[in-house]
């Protein structure tokens, strides 16, 4: 049960993009906000996470990236989720979240 | 014949996933399938989530975990002591406005068959959901 994030700036996508690895819960969701915080101080752009090594994410997750999203909307911002497992999905179309943050285009 | 679990866990978030990977050890024994154990799961984080964020006065403080094991479903009781809240005032989560908190029992009641949330202010919050084998 832990986190590992890798993040690295895409610089000709013009997003961070996020790498987080492992379990993100109760206990390991401050970790996810504290780099969410990180990279948009260094430079606001958007972001893109990629799930495809995520096991699992809970409403604390969740409402972390619902937060950011909101922050990053002021700057024009946008956070965009990819390759999440089947059990993650199936979260995001219940809570109606995929429709924020996943993009079909 | 049904089968009584009672665990005791401090208010704390590092037993969150002591609980979730001990539910999915039991769903699994007894015949969920992969996706209903994945449900099971978060939601008994979820219960643990509230019981952690909202429930405990102080972190010194104990939740209870009942898990009856029945022959073709689970039954998960997490009861507090806490501050409790007044369900009447329990609002589900708005696409149109998303906000950071709110979603945790929304997803209990999406993803258990059957739950109950008994909550006072000031006695506590217990949630019961229960989970059918299909």
């Amino acid at each position: 049960m832990s986190l590992d994030i890798k993040s690295y700036d895409n610089e000709d996508a013009r997003k961070w993009i996020l790498e987080p690895k492992g379990d993100i819960d109760i206990a390991s969701a401050t970790q996810l906000k504290e780099t969410l915080g990180n990279l948009l101080e260094k430079k606001a752009q958007d972001i893109l996470l990629d799930f495809r090594q995520l096991d699992y994410i809970d409403s604390t997750g969740l409402g972390i990236i619902i937060g950011a999203h909101g922050k990053m909307k002021e700057s024009g911002n946008r956070i965009t989720i990819i390759n999440p497992k089947a059990n993650i999905q199936k979260l995001l179309v219940i809570t109606g979240l995929d429709k924020i943050f996943i993009d079909l285009s | 014949m049904s089968d009584l679990l009672k665990l005791s866990v401090p208010a704390k978030p590092e037993y969150v996933s002591l609980v979730r990977l001990a539910i999915s050890s039991v769903a699994n024994t007894i015949g969920f399938d992969v996706e209903a154990i994945e449900d099971i799961k978060i939601a008994m984080a979820e219960a643990c989530n509230n019981a952690v964020l909202h429930g405990c006065k102080e972190c010194s403080e104990n939740y209870e975990v009942e898990v009856c094991v029945n022959e073709n479903s689970l039954l998960i009781i997490v009861k507090d002591n806490g501050k409790g809240y007044n369900s009447l005032n329990y609002k589900e989560p708005d696409i149109n406005c998303p906000k950071e908190g709110g979603l945790g029992i929304f997803i209990i009641k999406s993803l258990m068959d059957d739950v109950e949330i008994y909550s006072e202010n000031g006695k506590g919050t217990t949630i019961r959901m229960k989970k059918n084998i299909q």
